[in-house]
């Protein structure tokens, strides 16, 4: 088993936990914590992809986001659980069986690419990621951009207007 | 490793978070399940482009990231203002 193989176990393990604590557990602290390891496992396997860019991001939005979100934010009481829920669970866990179906029936008949690994991906091209930046996704990422200044400034006025 | 256990983890990734915004009611719940389910979607669209050997993949990884923020900082503001 290589170092990758390794890595991306351990950081998919918990990755997944991380995810199903922050998404069933009714305590806000825990929930957020499980969100921390979720984003920080995210990371790991983002450089196991060789995408330095997506895992600096996932770091950034980790400790400028998460951590204030959970310290500042997070409501003090559990959750008191929902009406339905066995029923809307149930719902869910059949959809998502339906997707992992799919998914799995996709790679069978070879629709998707086997490997990913960081020895096949011939290294990280920053340049051509440019390139693709300021050329054909440019209007994505100006779109990005502009929702970023808008997200500060919207921030900015809901911080004015609550004091 | 192989592109299908990457679209693995991301699946069961994208159900964690459905499941945890259709079971829980309070608005923080909802919200760290919507994140929990935009970080699958940035995870697959990841692995597919490396898996294609495209960058766009990337692309639009970041673009979902910078959605994902800015649904968090609205969900930071509601939040705040229920308490």
């Amino acid at each position: 088993m290589s170092v990758e193989h390794v890595a991306f176990v351990v950081a998919a393990v918990a990755c997944i936990s991380g995810a199903v604590v922050a998404s069933t557990h009714r305590d806000p602290r825990t929930s957020g914590a499980g969100l921390f390891v979720m984003l920080l496992s995210l990371a790991v396997l983002y450089a196991t992809l060789a995408a330095p860019v997506l895992a600096g991001g996932a770091l950034l939005v980790t400790f400028f986001l998460t951590v204030p979100l959970v310290v500042h934010a997070a409501p003090h009481e559990p959750d008191a659980g929902g009406a339905d829920a066995p029923a809307a669970g149930r719902i869910a866990l059949g959809a998502a069986a339906v997707v992992l179906a799919m998914l799995a029936g996709a790679i069978r008949v070879g629709e998707i690419p086997r490997n990913v690994s960081l020895r096949s991906a011939d290294g990280y091209d920053l340049a051509g990621l440019a390139s693709r930046v300021t050329g054909p996704s440019a209007v994505a990422v100006g779109t990005a951009v502009l929702l970023l200044v808008a997200v500060a400034f919207a921030a900015r006025a809901a911080r004015r207007a609550s004091r | 490793m192989t592109t299908g256990a990457y679209l693995y983890v991301g699946a069961v990734l994208f159900a964690a978070g459905a499941l945890g915004t259709v079971l829980r009611p309070t608005v923080w719940g909802r919200l760290v399940s919507t994140e929990v389910m935009l970080a699958a979607a940035t995870l697959t669209f990841a692995a597919a482009g490396t898996g294609f050997r495209e960058l766009d993949g990337q692309i639009a990884a970041l673009v979902v990231v910078v959605i994902g923020l800015a649904q968090a900082a609205v969900g930071y503001v509601q939040v705040g203002q229920r308490r």
